[in-house]
């Protein structure tokens, strides 16, 4: 077993791994690892096709945080949609201001429900603190208005996720007035009658009870 | 329960937008069945409420077509899915047809008619479901030779006692043998069934087993009958076992809308709240 400082045997491990369960175990122990040197051999495991083995390279990514970001942003492969949809999940979870973009255009416009509810409830957690204030206040500016754009998406489990993804956004002590009353309307809207799915007007309401 | 994939899939043909004056075009001509099977989809999926929709589906109820498995295309394709399409309008009068479809030889037409009526809570469908199914797991419960069905839809006509959600003593005696089905997926649809129409809490903790399973088809049907049912005292099993956060997030809504009317939950063991279930499925977006 390598020590935490040395992940090069882990990763030896993962590219020896001849079978889903071989591939799933060193998959676990690499992300346990929590090494910065283990992101890009994680980010490859993305585009395996293993579920199994993707869950635990995400959560292991995650853990890097904003060490990961770079890694994931520069291997997207455009081609391979499993692997682009875990990326936008790892991406979602880390909430570095570096994947704001991925996670906006995978909200509009990817074609997987899961994608786009991981999208959605990113977009809400995303650490703004390494931000100056004008450049904070013009990027809550984008998380907003692509959470307000897909109130309307046509899953419910969608609109779930966005009305979980505006009340962390707006939870934020130093939200703008102008944009805290945009978005409260975005979740009065889901708490509405017109939202046909129970459970997404019952979370849009206790969003808007907690903002209070 | 059957599990189908991705909710983003839809069926092949003619996958690009349509409208409703298209797709009631497409369902009126009978020269291209692709083009009606993908248009009566669409209609239910839209909720249509032209008043076109209904004779339309119910005409296209009664067309038959064989099976090309060259093409991917199932027995009688267009038949079967606007049974479905009309589960989903949730109109009184296709009850008559669909009723006329569950006695079908065709099982697989069988089998959407009675998730439909299932669907539409339909109190007439509760005598021949019954009589289809009386002869219990070793007669309407028995593989046939030759294929992996069973004699009846089992699956889908337990699940229709259940959601029509009346609890006659003769229907509980005929589902409840089915509670020792060979099949995990019967033995899960006759629990699901038992609970939502009984509440007691024997059917949960049995559907609770059935979670654990190791085949993870197993233990997604039970997530997907643990949610119709609304068995709240399910949560923490559900977000413990291993499937996909889409189905249990699925199940979670259930136990948020569908929660049983009948007794809840284990004398002395307080359900789980809304707010508990919300939070839980926060942590699984």
């Amino acid at each position: 077993m390598a020590s935490p400082d040395h992940p090069g045997l882990l990763i030896e491990a993962l590219q020896r791994a001849d079978s889903p369960e071989r591939l799933l175990e060193a998959t676990e122990n690499l992300a346990a690892a929590c090494h910065p040197g283990a992101a890009l051999a994680l980010v490859e495991v993305l585009g395996f096709n293993n579920p199994g083995a993707a869950v635990a390279a995400v959560d292991g990514l995650i853990a890097l945080g904003p060490l990961a970001v770079e890694p994931l942003l520069s291997n997207l492969d455009g081609h391979n949609y499993g692997a682009r949809a875990w990326a936008v999940r790892a991406l979602a979870g880390i909430g570095d201001v570096r994947g704001v973009q991925v996670l906006e255009r995978a909200l509009a416009s990817d074609i997987g429900p899961s994608v786009r509810r991981a999208a959605a409830r990113g977009l809400g957690r995303i650490n703004l603190e390494p931000l100056e204030a004008s450049e904070r206040v013009a990027l809550r500016l984008h998380c907003l208005d692509a959470l307000l754009a897909a109130c309307e998406d046509a899953e419910w489990v969608v609109r779930y996720a966005v009305a979980v993804g505006l009340e962390t956004l707006l939870s934020q002590l130093s939200a703008p007035a102008d944009q805290r009353q945009r978005g409260l309307a975005g979740l009065s809207g889901l708490a509405a009658a017109s939202e046909d799915t129970p459970v997404v007007r019952l979370r849009a309401a206790l969003a808007l009870e907690r903002l209070a | 329960m059957v599990v189908a994939g991705d909710p983003a899939s839809s069926p092949v043909a003619g996958g690009a937008p349509i409208t409703e004056e298209e797709a009631l075009v497409r369902l009126r001509q009978t020269d291209d069945q692709s083009l009606q099977y993908y248009a009566a989809w669409w209609l239910g999926k839209m909720r249509s409420r032209h008043p076109d929709t209904l004779p339309l589906l119910c005409a296209a109820l009664g067309q038959r077509q064989p099976r090309e498995p060259a093409a991917g295309v199932e027995h009688n394709a267009v038949a079967r899915n606007a049974a479905r399409a009309l589960g989903k309008l949730g109109e009184a009068s296709a009850v008559p047809a669909l009723l006329a479809a569950l006695e079908d030889e065709d099982d697989g037409l069988r089998e959407a008619a009675a998730r439909a009526l299932g669907d539409l809570g339909a109190a007439s469908a509760i005598a021949p479901l019954c009589r289809r199914l009386a002869s219990g797991p070793a007669g309407a419960g028995a593989l046939r030779t030759g294929n992996s069905r069973l004699e009846e839809p089992c699956e889908a006509m337990l699940e229709a006692l259940g959601e029509i959600g009346q609890a006659h003593p003769e229907v509980i005696a005929v589902i409840r043998p089915f509670v020792a089905h060979e099949r995990p997926l019967i033995r899960s649809a006759a629990c699901r069934a038992l609970l939502q129409l009984t509440g007691d809490p024997l059917w949960g903790d049995q559907l609770l087993e059935l979670l654990e399973h190791p085949q993870l088809q197993v233990r997604r049907a039970s997530l997907m009958d643990l949610g119709a049912a609304g068995w709240r005292p399910a949560l923490q099993p559900i977000c413990r076992t291993l499937a996909e956060n889409s189905l249990k997030l699925i199940a979670l809504r259930g136990l948020v809308e569908a929660r049983a009317s009948c007794e809840q939950g284990h004398p002395g063991d307080p359900d789980p709240s809304i707010a508990d279930i919300l939070a839980a499925m926060d942590d699984l977006l």
